[in-house]
């Protein structure tokens, strides 16, 4: 997941210009910026690029050390564990009840607004949310509810086909009328 | 932009939407200095501006006027708080605004207002389920949206959020908010936007929900002096000496009350209710002189002389919550409290209420005796405010262990279940 598509998703989300993404001969992304500025490795890219941004996302994540701190925590749990755990049957189950438990009393990952951290986490997670049944969605309402309201914005799904999540209001009503 | 005064009283959460929604679109609002509530409002030059004499009133830098909360939202709202460019979400946003006033305002006021003292209480009103109707209406559609209309906060939220701040700070306690965990995350979002914390400070979630206390409600009535219809008004400025003391209180509503609600608060008083119960051998009043003249080596074996096991019964009360004891003096005031509600059964009533242990670490029980069988306290709607936080067992008047617990609790000695020590002890005589 960190490859060179992630970084340049989400560098459009914040409405940045990348410059130039690549792997090196280690294979760790790195972005040759402006003035031939070279950064290497997934979070610092992320950083340097929040620094950069006047989007709301990126404002909101440098808006205290605190949430900095905390953003970048989240950044390192998606590279090092949400993307290869998420590719595992096993792992990847407990990973979903874990964020759904977590979205049970919280509107985004860190504060209460959107910031890096939930886009790192979005782009993770985002092939095993769309390999979901509607059945198993239902199962992580929570969850489904965070990744709906990401996707909804223009400059998160950037143009890529919408995930439906509206099965989840007919088996809501469905389960309902059998009480 | 926008810059205009804002005329209100403080706290008013009518107010805040206008607020909130300024500090959203950047407009520039200026509070109105010395507003007086029941006085600003109703002086000529205000009245000239704005007929019907409401808070919040809004006039803007080249003297327009607007007045209803959610039209000034509105009027100081960006593009985004009005619900953006899609017709649809701008009606949904209407939708949740309309929803907030005629659906959680009359239900959340029913339930709150008596309790802040500023309503009387309504008999027999399911106050409490009509909120959780809503609520659980609200917890539902937040489970898979994170806002109520569209992907931003829009005035839906702001207005749904401010009609709430009652419920939330006064009876919403975690053990009944528990069952409304979507709502809650999306109160706690809210609540903690940077334009949100701007206009609301230090807000709290409520901790211990509020009791009906009739006193406040009396204490309300003499200040704005609603139940003396029959006393021509005063002078008008006296009138309104009396009502600036309690600008929190006097919101709209109770300007609202007519004169059957100022009725209804008069009811005549309550007979006794254990007038209906046979009065039996047992007198009160002799044994409480015997009882407080003498030591208790006489006054308790007098008790068990005297004691008319047909027509009285003994019994035992524990507090259900020991474990939220905090300071003695405050358990102290608890117990104190709770014999000043229950001032009318004096009569023909007797306990000796103790507190064991130490800060932190004490509990409350009582030995009672009063007329009749059954649990006295359902006798008068006036008793029932504090009985339910405790467990009550009735005790058999003629066993050895009742002889022994009663000796214990009267003469204020020994510990409890738990081995704390007596610490202190109220007698309610």
């Amino acid at each position: 997941m960190c490859d060179v598509v992630t970084v340049q998703k989400i560098a459009n989300c914040l409405g940045i210009d990348p410059g130039k993404i690549e792997l090196n001969d280690e294979q760790v992304v790195t972005r040759t910026g402006a003035a031939n500025k070279t950064v290497a490795g997934f979070a610092t890219i992320l950083e340097s690029l929040a620094r950069e941004s006047k989007s709301e996302t990126a404002q909101n994540s440098i808006v205290s050390r605190e949430v900095q701190a905390q953003v970048y925590q989240w950044i390192e749990f998606a590279v090092l564990y949400v993307a290869p755990g998420s590719k595992d049957k096993y792992v990847s189950k407990q990973l979903l009840a874990d964020f759904n438990k977590m979205f049970l009393s919280k509107s985004y990952l860190v504060g209460h607004f959107i910031t890096l951290a939930d886009l790192a986490v979005y782009y993770a997670i985002s092939e095993l949310v769309k390999s979901l049944s509607p059945v198993d969605k239902e199962n992580y309402l929570n969850l489904s509810r965070w990744f709906d309201h990401l996707q909804q914005r223009p400059e998160i799904h950037q143009g890529e086909p919408m995930l439906n999540f509206t099965t989840i209001y007919l088996h809501n009503w469905a389960t309902g009328t059998h009480i | 932009m926008s810059t205009g005064t804002l005329y209100t009283y403080p706290e008013n959460f009518r107010a805040y939407k206008a607020l909130i929604a300024a500090q959203y679109s950047g407009a520039k609002v200026k509070v109105a200095d010395n507003f007086k509530f029941g006085e600003s409002n109703k002086s000529e030059e205000f009245l000239k501006k704005f007929p019907g004499g409401k808070v919040p009133a809004y006039e803007t830098a080249d003297g327009k006027c607007l007045t209803e909360s959610n039209a000034i939202a509105y009027f100081l709202a960006n593009e985004q708080l009005r619900g953006g460019k899609c017709p649809l979400v701008q009606a949904q946003v209407q939708q949740w605004i309309s929803f907030a006033d005629n659906e959680i305002l009359p239900a959340s006021c029913a339930w709150v207002f008596p309790l802040l003292g500023i309503m009387p209480q309504q008999k027999n009103a399911n106050v409490k389920q009509d909120v959780e109707v809503v609520l659980q209406q609200l917890n539902k559609k937040l489970l898979d949206a994170t806002y109520l209309a569209g992907e931003r906060i829009t005035l839906a939220d702001i207005v749904v959020f401010c009609t709430l701040l009652h419920l939330y700070e006064h009876v919403l306690d975690s053990s009944v908010r528990s069952a409304y965990g979507n709502l809650n995350r999306w109160f706690v979002t809210i609540l903690n936007q940077p334009q949100v914390k701007a206009v609301i400070k230090d807000f709290k979630l409520c901790e211990k929900a509020l009791v009906f206390d009739p006193k406040k409600y009396a204490e309300f009535l003499a200040k704005t002096g609603g139940a003396k219809p029959q006393q021509a008004p005063k002078s008008k400025d006296e009138k309104k000496a009396k009502k600036e003391p309690a600008p929190k209180k006097a919101a709209p509503e109770p300007e609202e009350l007519d004169a059957a609600d100022a009725a209804l608060a008069m009811e005549p008083k309550s007979k006794d209710p254990f007038d209906a119960m046979p009065k039996g051998t047992f007198n009160f009043d002799d044994f409480k002189r015997v009882y407080s003249n003498e030591e208790e080596a006489k006054s308790i074996p007098y008790f068990f002389e005297k004691f008319d096991a047909e027509n009285y019964s003994i019994w035992f009360g524990e507090y259900k919550y020991n474990e939220e004891l905090t300071k003695t003096f405050m358990s102290c005031n608890l117990i104190g409290g709770m014999f000043q509600r229950l001032d009318k059964m004096r009569k023909q009533a007797f306990a000796s209420v103790c507190l064991f242990g130490e800060d932190n670490n004490s509990s409350i029980s009582g030995v009672w005796v009063w007329r009749g069988h059954d649990l006295a306290f359902t006798l008068s709607p006036d008793w029932q405010i504090d009985y339910e936080v405790y467990d009550w067992k009735k005790l058999d008047a003629k066993s050895e262990e009742t002889k022994k617990l009663v000796t214990q609790y009267f003469s204020w000695l020994g510990t409890d279940k738990a081995g704390r020590k007596f610490k202190e002890g109220k007698i309610f005589k």
